[in-house]
This record gives C-alpha cells, structure tokens and sequence, in this order.
C-alpha cells in the first residue's frame, strides 16, 4: 500500500532467465523503468543476455553463480542499485521467506509480486482449501485438516466411498496424500474400501520418514477432468481484484505438464457442453476473486480449478505468482476499449504501489487465444527431453501471432539441459474458436525448427503433437 | 608411436600448470595473497581437512567466505581487480602456477600418447556392471576392450542409455572420470594401451619417475 | 669392588634424585651431586681405608639430605615420584601384600589391554591354629616400571570393561574388591565400548556393587581414576597425587595454549600447586579416608616396610567396611579399636541385609562430600524449613503412590481385565447382529453420507503444528546477514539468511540439516509447555573452593554474563501435561563445566525427582567437563552424581540425556554416559576428550568428525538423533515408551 501518486523510476532486478526475463525487460521499458538482469555461466549466449545488453547496456547484466542463490540476487541488486526485484516465475516467485527478505532487510527493495503474507498463506495447499470452505468455494471432497487418526482416516474414506457412489459414480477412487508432500511424491489411489487400511499405513509411513508429520489428506479422485484457471488482478489495496477470464490448460503432457493453453476456458457459443458451461466459468471468477478479497490479494494471481465431467468445478490452488499462460489471457482483454494489455506491465505498476486505475467493467474479453509451449521433446516416447543444438528457427511473421522466446533466430542455439524445456511460446488469436484453430495449425505448418545432437539424429519436438491436439481444443 | 622425448622437453619448457582462480559468487573482494610470487599450498591433513593458503576473501551479503589455494605453487598473476572492488560470480582474481608432480606428468604423458575415448555427450558416465567390478576388484588395467563393445551407461535427464566404446582394441590403462560426476561432452573417458604398446608405455612411466625432477 | 657397587648405588639415589626435582634449582641436590663427583674422582688415589670412611661420610649426607629434601617435595615432585619408572606398581604390590595371587586374561602384552590388570589374590590370616585366606578380586593399573606396552597405566575402553566385568564377578563370588589406582588417565579414543561411555558404565555398576571396596590411589588422573574408584573407603599413598587433571593439561588450558605447545614449567608448578592434588590436600577435602605414609622420597620396589604397611591398611580398611554393615557393627568394631593393630579376623562375605547397608553407607559417604565447595546463602532457618518439607513431600509421596497409588493401580487393572472381557462378548453378539439385519435388510440400505464433512471447513484446533512459529526466537536471527553451512564444501548448501535460519528453521540448515547451536533460552520455550517452568535450588552457587588464581574474576563474569549463579539449572517443567524434573547444564557458564555447585544441585533434583516419581532430564546444552578450577571438587562430582542417578533409576525412575552441541569428558563420563537413554541432538559432538588432547596423549590424529553425534550412535554410544524441531515431540514419545515402572503418570 505504498503512496506513489508522483511515478518514481524504479530500477528493477529480473531474478530470472529466459522468455520470461525478456518479456519482464520490455515492460520495464514500457513502464520507463531501468532494469538488472542476471545470468548464469551456462546462459551467457542466451536471448534475454544480447536484449538485456541492447536495451540497457553492458552494465545492466550481472554474472551470478545461480539463479536460485538468494545472496547473489541481493548482492547485485545492492551493487546496481536496483530499487525493486521482480521474481519472474519459478525460481523464487512462490518463496515467501525470498520475498519477505526483499522488504524486511535492512536495504529493503519492492518486491513485485503478492506481499509475502499472502504467498504464505495461500502457498499452502491444506490454509488454501480451508479459506475456499471458509467463503463456501468448493473444493475436492474430502479432508481440508492432516489426518493422524487411523479412525478418523477410515471414516472419511468410506465416507468419500458412499459420497461417490451417491453421485452416480460407479467405480470411486480415493487420493490418499502425504499432507505434508507434493510434486506427485507420497500418493496413492484405493479404489477398493479394504485395501484403504494398508494404503493409510504405507503413506503414513512414508510421510513420517520423509517429512517427519504422518498426516495424510484424503481426498476424492477426480477423472478426466479439465484443467481450468482464473487469471486474477489486484493492487497492494487487496480490496479491487479484477479478472481476466479463464484459461483451459487442458493439453498437457504425460507428465502434467501444460503444453496448450486457451482462453477463454470453454467456448459455449460454438461447442456443446454437458453442463452449463458459461455458469460454470461465471462461477469459478466469483468464486477466485471472493477468495482473492479475503485474502487480501494484492497483485498477479491464478486461481486453478479442474472442472469433472458434469460441469462441477473445484478449486486446486492458487498460484502467487505471474504463470507463462499469461500472454494468452491478454490477448484476448481490453482495458476501456484498449487492447495490447501487458499483464507483466500491469503486475509491475501495481507491484510498485500503483492504484490499478479500472475496475472489471472496464475489462472486455474478445476472441479465442491459442498459447503454445514449443518444446523440443519426444511426445513418443514419454516426452523424453532431447538435446542438442538447434540450428534453425523462424516462422512468417503474422499480426494474429505473438511469439516470446529466448532462441536466438539469427544463429546456432545450444539447448541448456539445466532449466525448463521451453524453446518458444507462441499466442495466436482469432475472432472465434475455428479461426484461431485455423490461424493455429497455419502457424504451426510453417514453423521451422531444425537441430542436431551429438550423435547426428535431428532435432525432435512436440509440433506435431500440437497440431493434433489443436483438433480438439475446448472440447469435453 | 609415441615420442616421449619430444613430449617431455615440451613438459619442461613449461613443467607447470596454471590455474586461474574465479570468483566462485558475486561480492567484494579482498585479496591475501596479493603479491605475486607468494608461495601457497593447496589443503592438507590426513583428512585433506586444513584448507589450503587464504588467497582472498569474499564478503557477500553481510558474510565473508574464504579463497584458498587449490594446489601448491605460486601466485603468477593477479587478475584486473581492485582489493575492495565488487566482483561478479566467475571473475578472474588470480592465476597460480602450479609445479608439476611426476604423478601429474606421467598423467600428462599418458594423455597424450594413449588412445582416449572421449564422452559423446554431457552426462554421467558408468561402467557396464560386469566391467564395474572387475575393475573395482582387479584393476583397470585387466580389462581388455575392442571396438564396438557395450561398455558405458549414460545417465542423462534420468535417463540411461548404453554407450559403446569406439577406437582400437586393448587394456584401460586410465579412468579419467567418477562415478556421479557429470562428464562434459568431448571430456575423455577412459584411455585404452593397445597390448602391443603395453610394454613401452611402462617404460616411459618408469622413465619418468626416475628423471623428473619435482620443483616446489 | 664393594666400594663399586656402593657408589652405583648412590648414583642411581643421585639419578633418581635428580629425576624428581627435574628442572629446579636446589641447592641440596646440586651439593649431592658435587659431592658425589668429588669422591668418584677423588676416590682411585685413596687408600681403601680412607676411601670406605669418606664413602661412608658421603652415605650418611645422602641419608641426611634425602630426608630434608621429602620435606622439601612440591606438588611436581610428587607428580614426578608417581610417574617415575621406580615408583612401586600393581605387580610389585601384589608380589608383596598378597600371599597368593593368579593374574586373570593377561600375560605381558598379551592382554586385552596390558594397562589394566585383574588378580584374584588372597591374604592369609591365622587366627590361633586356624588358617583363612581370603579372597579378594584386585583391580588396578599398571604401569610396568615403564614397560612400552602398558601405556603409561592409561587404560583403553575395553581395560576399564574388563575392569568392570570382574567387579561383578567379585559381586557374584561375594568378595571384596580392592583396586589401585595408576593412572595418568583415561586413553580418550572413542572406539567402542568408547572412553567416557564406559568409565560412565563402570561408575554406574560401581555404585550399586555389593561388595566391599578399598581403592588405594598413587596416580589418580581423573576420569581414569573414577573408572575403578568409586569405593567404601579410599586411601591414598602420601607421595601420589589425585587430580582432576594433568598440571600439564591444567596449565594448557590456563595458558590457553593450542596445537601442541608446551606450557612453561613455572606455570606447570603454579597449576600443581593450585589445584591442590597431594595426599594432605585431599585429606583436608574429605576426598579420601587416609593417607599411608611412604618412605623418604617415595617408595620404591625395595621398600618392604611399606609394602607391609599397605597390606594392613586394605586389611583393616576392608574389615571396617564389613565391620560397620554387618550386624555385629558396635561389638567388633570396639573389639577392634581396642586391639589396633591386632589382626582379628573378620569374615569378608556380606549376608543380603548388609548389602543393602553397604550401599546405603556408600551413598551417604559421597552424598555427605563437596559441601564445602559450594555456596548456599540462605539462612539455617530456611533450610531447616526445607528439610521438613522434604520430609512432608517423601511421606505425602509414600502414601500417594506406593500405599494408595499400588490399590488403585491393581482396582484399575481388574477393571481393565473385566472391560476386556466384556468387549469379547458383546462384540460378538453384535457382529452377529449385524450380520442377520443386514440379509435381512430388503432394498437400498439407508445411507447417511457425511456430505457436509466431507466439503465443508472442518475444525482444526491443533496446537502442535506450529509451522515455523517458535514460542521463542533467537536473537541471532535479529540480523541482516547471510549464514554459511559448514557442509557448504560437501552438499553445496547456500548461504543462509539469518531471520530465516534462525528463526523459522529452528538454526537447522535447511539444505543439509546440519543444526546451528541455539542458546538454551531457545529450548526452555519450545520445549517445555509455555509458562510450566518451576525453577528449584537457584541458591545454590559457584564459588572458588581452591582459592584458585584469578578464577573469582572469571566466576563473577560467568555470573554477570549469564544470570546463572552456576553451570547447571534445575526446574520442574511440563511437556504436554506431564510434569518433568530437568538438569540443564549451560554451555556459556563458564563452558558448561560441571563443578561442585552443579553437581549438587543435580543430586538435589534426581532426589527430589526419584521422591515425587517425575521423570528426569538431563539436558546439555554443552559441556567441557569438570571444571578444572575446582580440582578433586570438581571430579568428585563424578561418583556423586553417578550414585544419585543409580539410586533414581533404581527406585524405578526415568532417566533420559539429551546432548546438544559439544558434550565431553567428565560428565558424559559419569552421570550422563550411564543413562540407558541417551540421545544427541544432531550435529552435536560427544566425546571423551577433544581432538587437540587425543592428539597430545595418544599422538593419533583424529578425523574431524571424530566425536560427532552420527559416529557416538554407530559406536553404540547413544541411542537416537533427534532433530532440534522434534525434540518435543520425540520427549513426549520417550516418556511414552521408555523408563521404570515407578513414574506416576503410567
């Protein structure tokens, strides 16, 4: 809530790399902030080092031994004098002790992103689910508190059983979680009541080894269902979130990486949906913005939600933090009539206590957007990443086609093996589903990615997997 | 064939090795050993526990971490910073010249006169199970190669896939890499003695243990 | 020639002579030594005659000035005189105070460890025509006339549990035990069953041993000297010396020397002296019963007389023992007032009820001893009124536990039983009911699905799950600064940002989980239930009892600094409803060295604790050892503390140790090291003695994590890690799980 009614110029450190970093450097220009980018050895060639050197010159880059090394951000940001710190996305953009040290050490900086409060409570899965049942948000059914009591643990079990079946579901399964895990570690399915008691030991187990709490979460496991978010907006008030609209992060890989995203989240006007699909996306943006109220949330948010079969969304969790998808979202919006929204822009000036200046009235959406994450991978062969050296990269400029990457398209690109996969994303927009399907596969026709590795075999990647999924993008 | 002579008068032109101290992270610099000529050791104990002489020392964030000789030898020269300056993570701050040990020489020699098998790829490297422990038990020197053989495990992105050896046929006289080190790419793996040439690569050892002279 | 032999002889008097008084100047060695060297030069160009008269002149100066010489013996000296290879050793003694004696599993080097020697001997004693010998299991150290492979009577773990093995081997035999003492001191490896765990194990046995024991001390070295120490009546040799520490150690540690440099000898012989570590000084402290005279000089191997005097001390001693536990105390012992010196023979083997007096006397001796090394400030009234409150509290505890707490636990226990039963039944039954209903039932079962809880905010009021939110936050993490790992170099853990480290993550890295050290503030707040703290025995205070230069100043600053009028602070505390009695001994008082104060106030509280049936905790926050300033004060701790726990787990007690930081010497070789539940907290380091000292005395160097936590429970030495933000609940587990069956709340 800081009072800045005469701008102030910011200098601003991109604590990250990449696509990401770049798109944070051209809002900074926009915005007429200076800017600190960081790169590691490996990263010396990279696209967001030869930008970074164009737009602010030799001095607004510093080597750092790791992006993940909190001293190193802090150190530079003191030696260039950097005033504000932009996380960018992973890396430390959901750390809360990060961004609590950006405004609590004795040379404090801005920390552009949610106030650290906020990204604690809502970095918890287990605070998140029991705000949502505090406002009446729905969540997965099951237990929002760690269970310890063997009893207790059966009895929500069997509960979630008969739960199901009530609801017409013949073959319920049940998520048995390590409450104090993540990333797909410490889960496991019962789909069978008298299995439920040995599943609950081995978990138990598990979790009291690995994370020294034995509490499990047991929840409902939810099939086949859509992968929906809620692109959230608010100054450092906390009191006037807006929204985007909503995304379908539906297309994801083998392992639940996303790899389409589409906004809006369902297109009703020409799919048919077996539930009420404009309600359901109506009721989700109530529901993440009555949540981001509460909370106080005061910059760039995604509320994720998965959507069943019968049209009944739950919420998943939040994401404090601006998600790659972002470009997709504002492709689509007008702020009073405007286009060419930025919401790294938007994230920025709110970020550095700017009043966000309209509210959701002022927000128009329009058109489908199609974001892909081109990636050089083996969709089949379990997506396995490939490396190696690309040789070749371009695509025919279009005015429906916006396309943030770090590979350089004037030379030979080595792919670094150390970070995220992501070679390009590409957001296309068209006035309704076909034409931004049509636009989509023309893109992706005349996309031109080349490589070799160190055996001599050719560059693999995901192009083709796209363009079959473009198919049948919003459908359910 | 290999000519040792010739590969020795080149070692003793220059028998040290230089190695160039970086910064290893971002922060002000104050140098110790700021004079070159200064004589450093590289860590010592029976534990490699004291750490070798305090080159500089790197103050980032409110904390100062030391800078201490990797090697024996002398300070040769200072990079271009000033004591006090801030400097960025891998910055040059000095080079040592480190005298080379007739341990390191023969390494040298063997190098070059070896056949070397270099690392297709970046990743980590293991020897096939069966070959893993012959050489664990016996030695690598008794496991005898051939061209197109499985030797390898690539671990890569969690990953493994086989690699074959390519070159001529003969014992592994050197492993130059460690199990769960990540190899660069072109980082050799292993160097292979033909058998027929076994004979005068132990001479050339035997020469050298008994003709270099080691210098502090 | 006997002229030759004569003055060899004097030489080797000159030469041992010399050994003693070292590197002093004194005049009368240096006048020895010239006249001796005037004779041998003068004596070829005498006639014989002459030559015998001058000799015998020159003996008679010998005689005259060796006398005033032991008159002269500094502390030093008499360290020198136990130390030389002359001095009289266990073989000599048991040539010549036993009649009989076979050595138990060694010959020469062939031993599990040649400094450590076990004999069963008899002493032969004729009472008219009747013959007895009496067995006796002697145990002691032996040092061998400088024999290389006795190791100077520094004795390896594995010596001191031979050592103990047959200490109860005695026990079984009914046989007295009499031990001799030495020892330089312990040889600090940590090998197991590891130096300090098993001199612990050796006090803890020795202390509930139903024998008699007699030690007779020469070299008593500290810790080395309390492994087979611990007796019903201690003598001592009046030229040997008892410390709590080398003078050299002591003048290391006053000179704050590291790496192996060697203090000055003015400073060795100013420590000798101060630490008051003769015959007489411990004497004076009630630290040993008496004192045996030796002959001038020290006695040697030719010194009949004196072996003859030490036969009958241990004999008298050891009737005594008998004498003062067996019934027949008031008759016998008069008996044998009157006849001192008279060898009347009392039987050595105890009947059960002695036993039980023999250790009760044996408790008292050493609970009665180093009350003068404290200070206790308040008023003789006040501690009258304790001492009937005390009185109170053991009888309203007698009755509450052992008279009602024993009906009501067996009402309890039937009820239980009966419960059982019933439960048996009744299940039964109903499963069959259900059963029947449930075929019996047409159509859908009615389903009462528990929707609302299963989507709706459930309660959630647990108090536990403290998430990174400390009751108490260190000051440490008050600072703006990054915090390095000491495993940097292994597991790459970054900087660390202080706030973070040491307020959230409890001072635990949060890459590698190496523990910073927290100061103990940090754990009275987050262990113990907030406001359950009831401190006890806060008058009892550190003093200066050796008078020992300089260490008022460091006293008084200790006290300044901390707030703490000693090294160890004593409170009842619950944890989760249970009521808990805790020793903490403080690492920043004075090092956490444990002296006379400390050790009395841990008696007090394992008394207080074994009376009101609370659990006991021993929490270390870090100590050093004994503290050396106190001298035998210090070291007497050893026993005395040991006996209090003994006595305490005896009564049915818990007894539980929980190591932080840096636990070594002393105390981990007594009252904590004999807890059969002892855990570390991680990156703690528990040990005998330090890395510098090992090197010194053993010349091995030692690995740098030698005495780390890791390493004490693979060598068997503790029995569990705990990581510091779950030493709460692993408490909870403990009181749970483990202990005797006497604590209250089971």
């Amino acid at each position: 809530m800081k009072n800045s009614s005469e701008p102030k110029h910011h200098k601003i450190l991109i604590a990250n790399r990449g696509e990401i970093a770049i798109r944070i450097m051209q809002a900074c220009r926009k915005l007429g902030h200076a800017f600190v980018a960081l790169f590691t050895e490996p990263d010396r060639h990279s696209e967001h080092c030869v930008l970074a050197r164009k737009l602010g010159g030799e001095d607004s880059l510093y080597r750092v031994s790791s992006y993940l090394d909190a001293n190193e951000i802090f150190a530079v940001a003191d030696q260039a004098g950097a005033t504000a710190i932009h996380p960018g996305y992973g890396f430390f953009a959901e750390d809360y002790r990060f961004a609590r040290r950006v405004v609590q050490r004795e040379r404090k900086l801005i920390f552009i992103g949610p106030s650290w409060q906020v990204i604690r409570e809502l970095g918890d899965k287990i605070n998140t689910k029991r705000l949502a049942r505090k406002l009446g948000v729905p969540t997965v059914p099951g237990s929002d508190k760690p269970v310890t009591d063997d009893l207790e643990a059966e009895h929500i079990a069997k509960s979630l059983f008969d739960f199901q079946k009530e609801q017409g579901i013949n073959n319920p399964v049940i998520l048995v979680k390590a409450s104090a895990g993540g990333g797909g570690m410490g889960i496991e399915e019962v789909a069978d009541l008298d299995k439920f008691r040995s599943t609950l030991r081995r978990i138990k187990n598990y979790a009291k080894r690995q994370f020294r709490d034995e509490g499990v979460l047991i929840e409902q496991r939810i099939f086949d269902f859509n992968h929906l978010e809620v692109q959230v907006v608010s100054d450092r008030t906390g009191q006037n979130p807006v929204h985007f609209g909503t995304r379908n992060c539906s297309v994801q890989s083998l392992g639940h990486q996303k790899r389409i995203e589409v906004a809006p989240g369902f297109d009703p006007s020409s799919l048919r949906y077996a539930f009420d699909a404009r309600k359901v996306l109506e009721d989700i943006t109530e529901y993440s913005l009555r949540m981001a109220r509460e909370a106080g949330y005061d910059n760039v948010g995604t509320w994720e939600w998965i959507v069943s079969p019968t049209g009944q969304p739950f919420l998943m969790e939040v994401n404090t933090r601006i998600q790659v998808e972002n470009g997709v979202s504002a492709r689509i919006a007008t702020i009073k009539g405007k286009g060419d929204v930025d919401l790294i822009a938007e994230q920025i000036r709110v970020g550095l206590g700017a009043p966000l200046g309209y509210s959701q009235k002022d927000i128009a959406l329009n058109g489908v957007g199609i974001e892909y994450r081109i990636i050089a991978e083996d969709p089949d062969n379990k997506f396995a990443p490939w490396v190696g050296r690309i040789t070749s990269f371009g695509w025919p400029e279009q005015e429906w086609l916006k396309l943030h990457s770090q590979v350089p398209t004037d030379r030979e690109y080595e792919i670094p093996t150390d970070f995220d996969p992501n070679l390009a994303l590409a957001i296309i927009w068209g006035k309704d589903l076909a034409e931004a399907k049509a636009r989509g596969v023309e893109f992706l026709n005349a996309l031109k990615l080349e490589g070799v590795n160190a055996s001599g075999e050719a560059l693999k990647s995901n192009i083709d997997f796209l363009r079959r999924k473009t198919e049948t993008i919003l459908a359910f | 064939m290999i000519d040792v002579k010739e590969l020795l008068r080149e070692l003793r032109e220059e028998p040290y090795e230089k190695i160039v101290i970086r910064a290893p992270h971002s922060g002000k610099v104050e140098f110790v050993a700021s004079e070159p000529g200064v004589r450093v050791v590289g860590p010592g104990g029976t534990w490699k526990e004291v750490p070798g002489t305090l080159l500089a020392r790197l103050e980032r964030e409110q904390v100062k971490r030391p800078i201490n000789a990797p090697q024996k030898g002398e300070v040769m020269s200072l990079g271009d910073v000033q004591n006090g300056q801030f400097v960025q993570a891998g910055q040059e701050l000095m080079t040592i010249r480190h005298f080379l040990t007739k341990e390191e020489v023969i390494a040298r020699i063997l190098r070059r006169s070896l056949s070397l098998f270099l690392a297709p790829e970046k990743g980590k490297y293991y020897f096939f199970p069966e070959v893993d422990i012959k050489i664990k038990t016996k030695g690598s020197q008794t496991v005898h190669v051939e061209d197109g053989m499985e030797l390898f495990i690539l671990s890569r992105m969690k990953r493994e896939t086989s690699v074959r050896y390519t070159g001529p046929g003969g014992i592994i006289y050197a492993v130059y890499f460690e199990t769960n080190d990540s190899v660069d790419r072109d980082a050799p793996l292993i160097g292979v003695c033909p058998e027929s040439q076994l004979g005068q690569i132990q001479e050339v050892v035997s020469r050298i243990q008994s003709e270099w002279e080691e210098r502090d | 020639m006997d002229i030759e032999k004569r003055i060899q002889e004097l030489r080797d008097r000159l030469k041992y002579i010399l050994d003693i008084f070292g590197p002093d100047e004194n005049a009368n060695v240096a006048m020895l030594e010239a006249k001796l060297g005037e004779y041998v030069a003068r004596e070829p160009g005498l006639p014989k005659q002459e030559a015998i008269r001058q000799l015998e002149t020159l003996e008679e100066l010998f005689k005259f000035l060796e006398k005033k010489l032991e008159r002269e013996l500094t502390p030093m000296n008499k360290v020198r005189i136990v130390r030389h290879p002359q001095r009289i050793c266990l073989k000599d003694i048991l040539e010549n105070v036993y009649d009989n004696y076979t050595e138990i599993g060694g010959q020469d080097d062939y031993s599990i460890d040649p400094s450590m020697l076990i004999a069963r001997a008899y002493i032969t004693r004729r009472r008219g025509k009747k013959v007895h010998n009496q067995a006796v299991m002697v145990i002691g150290q032996e040092k061998g006339h400088g024999q290389e492979f006795r190791n100077g009577g520094s004795v390896k773990p594995w010596g001191n549990a031979k050592a103990l093995h047959y200490m109860k081997v005695a026990e079984t035999e009914n046989i007295p035990i009499h031990t001799y003492i030495f020892t330089p001191g312990s040889y600090p490896i940590e090998d197991y069953p590891g130096a300090a765990q098993q001199i612990a194990k050796n006090l803890y046995e020795m202390a509930g041993l139903k024998v008699p024991i007699v030690a007779v001390i020469s070299e008593g070295g500290s810790g080395g000297a309390e492994a087979i120490g611990l007796a019903d009546t201690r003598i001592m040799m009046s030229h040997g010396y008892y410390s709590v520490i080398s003078p050299e150690g002591a003048a290391a540690i006053e000179g704050r020397l590291r790496g192996g440099q060697r203090a000055d000898t003015k400073l060795i012989e100013h420590c000798a002296k101060q630490l008051k570590i003769t015959a007489d000084d411990n004497r004076a402290n009630g630290y040993i019963d008496w004192k045996i005279n030796e002959p001038e000089l020290g006695a040697r191997p030719e010194h009949y007389d004196f072996f003859r005097k030490l036969r009958k001390s241990v004999i008298s001693s050891t009737d005594e023992i008998v004498l003062n536990v067996s019934g027949l105390r008031l008759f016998r012992s008069i008996a044998l007032k009157r006849h001192k010196g008279a060898d009347v023979y009392v039987r050595w083997s105890l009947n059960t009820r002695a036993k039980e007096r023999l250790l009760w006397t044996r408790y008292m001796k050493f609970r009665r001893m180093a009350q003068h090394a404290y200070l206790d400030k308040r008023h003789w009234f006040n501690r009258g009124s304790e001492w009937t409150s005390e009185l109170f509290s053991s009888l309203y505890s007698y009755f509450r536990y052992d008279l009602f707490g024993k009906q009501h636990k067996k009402v309890t226990e039937l009820a239980e039983d009966v419960h059982a039963e019933m439960q048996v039944v009744v299940g039964r039954s109903t499963k069959l009911w259900n059963a029947i209903t449930s075929r019996l039932s047409f159509g859908k079962d009615k389903k009462d699905v528990d929707k609302a809880g299963l989507t709706s905010l459930s309660v959630w009021d647990d108090g536990a799950q403290n998430s990174g939110k400390w009751q108490y936050v260190s000051p440490q993490a008050k600072l703006d600064r990054a915090v390095p790992c000491p495993n940097t170099s292994v597991h790459g853990c970054l900087d660390q940002w202080a706030p973070d480290l040491f307020g959230e993550w409890a001072g635990v890295c949060s890459f590698c989980g190496h523990h910073f050290p927290m100061e103990y503030q940090w754990y009275l707040h987050n262990i113990f239930d907030p406001g359950s703290i009831y401190e006890l025995f806060t008058e009892i205070e550190s003093t200066n009892p050796l008078k020992f230069e300089g260490f008022d100043l460091k006293l008084d600053e200790a006290k300044r600094k901390t707030g703490h009028k000693c090294g160890c602070m004593t409170f009842e505390a619950r944890i989760e409803g249970t009521t808990v009695m805790v020793a903490m001994f403080m690492g920043a008082f004075r090092g956490g060295s444990v002296g006379a104060a400390e050790g009395e106030k841990f008696i007090r509280a394992m008394e207080r604790a074994r009376k009101k049936q609370l659990p006991f905790l021993s929490y270390v926050h870090g100590t050093a050892g004994i503290r050396i300033q106190e001298g035998v004060n210090g070291v007497i701790q050893m026993p005395r503390c040991t006996l209090a726990v003994r006595r305490y787990t005896e009564a049915g007690g818990l007894y539980l140790v929980l190591y932080d930081t840096n636990s070594y010497a002393g105390p981990v070789a007594s009252f904590l090291g004999c807890s059969p539940y002892q855990f570390a907290v991680r990156s703690a380091n528990i040990g005998f003695a330090g890395p510098g000292v090992i090197k010194e005395t053993t010349g091995l160097d030692i690995p740098p994590n030698y005495h780390n936590a890791f390493q004490a429970l693979s060598r068997g030495h503790i029995q569990g890690i705990w990581d510091r933000r779950e030493i709460r609940g692993n408490l909870v587990q403990s009181l749970q799980t483990m202990g005797g069956r006497n604590l209250y709340y089971r």
